[in-house]
């Protein structure tokens, strides 16, 4: 479909349109993340993806107790936010209405979409941990393994960026 | 209070002084675009575009900016919000 039929404004926010491979992307990655972010806790370095969703506070590991602290205290509304956020974009495709085979219509309001920014960043978060992403510039050859994931990201990355631009505007960056 | 009262905690905060300010740093990462930082900065802080701005090409630029500062449980409180938004934040004693 042509980006410019992406984003349809209305009086109460904007339809957003997208392709039955894109619902399937975003429905796998969010329940991925999901059960990841609502999975149980992990120690340092036992899963990339979590320690990245989840840092630490504190720079200096002289301050590791009050890192625990901060970890028992700030944790679970943590995971709760970024579970709410992912079940949300979830609810929302859940509700869109479309033609078999042909683009699927989602109805957002500002607040959704900003919602949907959000549960954006933690799928690129995740995803871009999983392919070791390091560089904002990194590619793959077409016949790597992980170009699909790659694609996937990228397209991630469009779409956010569109979202946003829909949400407050061409900020010129 | 004797000293022998205080706990590990208090003592610390003795020793450098309850007032000694924290600093909130966010770090560059190569996931997070500039819109969304921006986005970010301006709903957290309060920002206006143009400061959020500002703060974003520093931390993309030099690698990280001190976005918030105040007492540890100020910062500790921004250091989650920002990470319920994904970006990459600590905190660490201001030692200027």
């Amino acid at each position: 479909m042509s980006e410019r039929e992406r984003f349809v404004e209305g009086d109460d926010g904007r339809e957003v349109r997208l392709g039955p491979a894109e619902v399937a992307l975003l429905r796998d990655l969010a329940t991925q993340v999901e059960a990841v972010v609502t999975g149980p806790a992990t120690e340092l370095g036992a899963s990339p993806v979590r320690d990245r969703l989840f840092p630490r506070a504190y720079d200096d590991p002289t301050e590791d107790e009050a890192e625990t602290d901060w970890q028992t205290a700030s944790h679970p509304d943590l995971v709760r936010g970024k579970s709410e956020g992912l079940s949300a974009l979830l609810a929302d495709l859940d509700g869109a209405r479309g033609e078999p085979g042909g683009p699927v219509v989602v109805a957002l309001t500002d607040e959704r979409l900003e919602g949907w920014v959000g549960a954006l960043n933690d799928l690129r978060l995740a995803l871009a941990v999983s392919i070791g992403l390091t560089d904002e510039h990194q590619e793959v050859s077409d016949g790597d393994p992980l170009a699909p994931m790659f694609d996937a990201y990228h397209w991630l990355t469009w779409f956010q960026g569109a979202c946003i631009e829909a949400l407050v505007g061409d900020l010129g960056l | 209070m004797t000293e022998t009262e205080l706990l590990p905690n208090e003592l610390d905060e003795t020793l450098v002084g309850p007032d000694t300010p924290w600093l909130v740093i966010v770090w560059n990462d190569p996931v997070n675009l500039m819109s969304y930082v921006v986005m970010v900065l301006q709903k957290l802080f309060g920002h206006s575009r143009e400061k959020a701005t500002k703060l974003m090409l520093q931390i993309h630029q030099e690698g990280k900016a001190v976005v918030s500062h105040g007492n540890r449980e100020k910062a500790e409180v921004d250091v989650a919000r920002l990470h319920a938004h994904g970006l990459w934040a600590t905190m660490q004693r201001d030692s200027a």
